[in-house]
């Protein structure tokens, strides 16, 4: 079982607490250990938020990210926040409406139209749900299936719908990305 | 220890991810604990936020106060009534509280403290973390006094130390302060809660025997002078003055004298039961690393990866910081040419090793201050520095 470090990071209210809420559950179901930190301003929007997550075998040394293998940037304000802690080979995903200078490295970086599937589809608020679709298509070693189990045992019910709408309209970005 | 992480791999049924705030809530509980008066603030809310669901399931009493001030208050009357209390805060809270606390280590009433460090000073950084307390810990409140202060460097540790804070608290009647900083208080991690019965099952010595006979501040051989229960007949006289064994005040300088060694006695005859630490590779190591909290589970990764290139280094990780366990530390340490001690802040603890070392050795600091947690390179580095001096 390799370990694996993720990071959900951009503004405050942005829902990345929920988006690495939704894969420790996710990498707890699948049997690992899950160490799950968070940053945010003292302001209730805006300013740098972020999630990490550090999954292992079993409890780790330290239990915050110093090597990101995912990352995922939703506004400029964390652009430069995760500056070297982003392994060679990580998959870093922007949003290119809201992140206008994305790091820079020998990592791969795809930008995907987060926020405007998210507007489409009716919010800007299920950006971060767009955002947890693609991740989970393009990691590996997460289980789509399981996702969408987290995230409907955690969504209300009022926005179910909306929010796997979201999720799958994330899995075809990820799919149109993937087969260009 | 050996390989990246422990072995034990864990059963999904037996385990829960948790929060550091909620498993101190949960210690709290399981160790007893039947009340809590606090007033919220950042980052130590939640361990207010689950007591005040926890604890009306057990019978206890959850109360929000007006202040910190009337909330160590309210826990330091309610463990006179004969309760197992706790309050918790952060930042200006944890200053807001040293008057009260002087007068729960003064009038020896147990009670619990947590404080989930921020930045500072003042209202400083209320959302990052910071070990900037450790010294008004040790003397905050004013006048001489010991005093007792965990600080736990995990989730389970933050639900294990909050829960013996309660046993040793009530075992030797003394304030017990559990430290730890924001980013563990926040941590969410995979654990399964450990027993902790032996600490549920440490009670308070109650007084026995005639009524007129007893004295509530005439100490036993463990040093600890046992309670009155309220309702048992006794009388009692409670002040945050200077006391003589009958608990009334006294400024006889013979009398003044004994209710100073009453205060100090019992930790020093208790010593063994208050001391803990974490040794990693300590015995033959060259460079010993001295690291408290998230800082020490950095440490325990750079100690790793440093023995992995064959350098002789190792960990001194204290979990009860005061009183420092100085006697065990020079035991351990006994080899060490240099000590590099790690601390979000800007030069705390090494006071102390200065004063604990025994012999040359070089002692340098690592410090971090500006809302980050000290990572595992930046240990590595520092160790590697003085390697290269040595």
């Amino acid at each position: 079982m390799k370990s694996h470090e993720m990071r959900f990071s951009g503004a405050g209210g942005q829902g990345l607490q929920l988006c690495a809420k939704i894969f420790s559950s996710a990498l707890t179901g699948e049997g690992y250990h899950v160490s799950l930190s968070q940053s945010y301003e003292p302001t209730s929007r805006g300013g740098l938020s972020r999630a990490d997550i550090v999954a292992s075998a079993g409890t780790p040394d330290y239990p915050l990210t110093t090597d990101l293998d995912t990352l995922l940037i939703l506004d400029q304000a964390a652009a430069e926040a995760s500056e070297g802690l982003i392994r060679d080979d990580a998959l870093v995903i922007i949003d290119p409406r809201r992140t206008k200078k994305p790091p820079k490295g020998k990592f791969k970086v795809i930008e995907l139209p987060l926020s405007a599937t998210a507007i489409a589809l009716g919010s800007e608020r299920i950006t971060n749900v767009v955002a947890t679709g693609v991740i989970a298509e393009l990691s590996e070693d997460i289980d789509l299936e399981i996702i969408e189990n987290a995230l409907r045992s955690i969504s209300p019910k009022k926005f179910l719908t909306l929010n796997m709408d979201a999720l799958r309209a994330g899995v075809d970005l990820a799919r149109g990305a993937k087969a260009a | 220890m050996t390989g990246q992480t422990s072995q034990n791999t864990l059963d999904s049924q037996d385990t829960i991810n948790i929060q550091g705030n909620h498993a101190c809530a949960l210690g709290a509980v399981a160790a007893g604990c039947r009340f809590y008066a606090g007033y919220p603030i950042t980052p130590s809310s939640e361990v207010a936020e689950r007591l005040a669901k926890e604890l009306p399931k057990v019978g206890g009493v959850f109360i929000q106060m007006e202040d910190e001030i009337a909330s160590i208050a309210a826990t330091l009357g309610a463990s006179m009534g004969g309760v197992k209390s706790m309050t918790a805060t952060s930042g200006p809270g944890f200053s807001l509280k040293q008057e009260n606390l002087g007068y729960g280590m003064g009038a020896q009433i147990p009670c619990v403290v947590v404080n989930v460090m921020r930045g500072g000073p003042s209202t400083g950084m209320p959302t990052r973390p910071s070990q900037g307390d450790l010294m008004q810990a040790r003397w905050g409140t004013h006048g001489d006094h010991p005093v007792i202060a965990l600080t736990p460097g995990s989730v389970e540790e933050i639900y294990t130390q909050t829960a013996r804070a309660f046993a040793l608290s009530e075992q030797l009647r003394i304030p017990v302060l559990v430290l730890f900083d924001e980013s563990l208080g926040h941590l969410v991690e995979t654990i399964a809660l450990p027993d902790v019965a032996e600490y549920e099952n440490t009670v308070r010595k109650w007084a026995s025997g005639k009524p007129e006979d007893y004295k509530p501040y005439r100490p036993d051989a463990d040093g600890v002078a046992p309670m009155a229960r309220p309702g048992d007949g006794y009388r009692v006289h409670t002040t945050g003055l200077t006391v003589s064994e009958s608990g009334f005040p006294t400024q006889k300088s013979i009398e003044v004298d004994r209710a100073m060694k009453r205060l100090f006695n019992k930790m020093e005859i208790n010593k063994d039961l208050i001391e803990s630490f974490e040794d990693v590779d300590c015995e033959d190591a060259e460079v010993v690393i001295v690291a408290l909290g998230i800082v020490g589970r950095a440490a325990r990764m750079a100690v790793r990866e440093l023995r992995a290139e064959g350098h002789k280094v190792g960990l001194f990780r204290p979990i009860t910081l005061w009183p420092f366990p100085t006697q065990t530390f020079r035991k351990l340490t006994k080899k060490a040419k240099s000590f590099v001690v790690a601390e979000m802040n800007s030069g705390q603890m090494i006071l102390e090793i200065g004063a604990a070392k025994q012999g040359k050795q070089t002692v340098c600091g690592l410090n971090r201050y500006d809302g980050d947690p000290i990572s595992p390179s930046q240990i590595i580095n520092a160790v590697k520095e003085v390697l290269d001096h040595e």
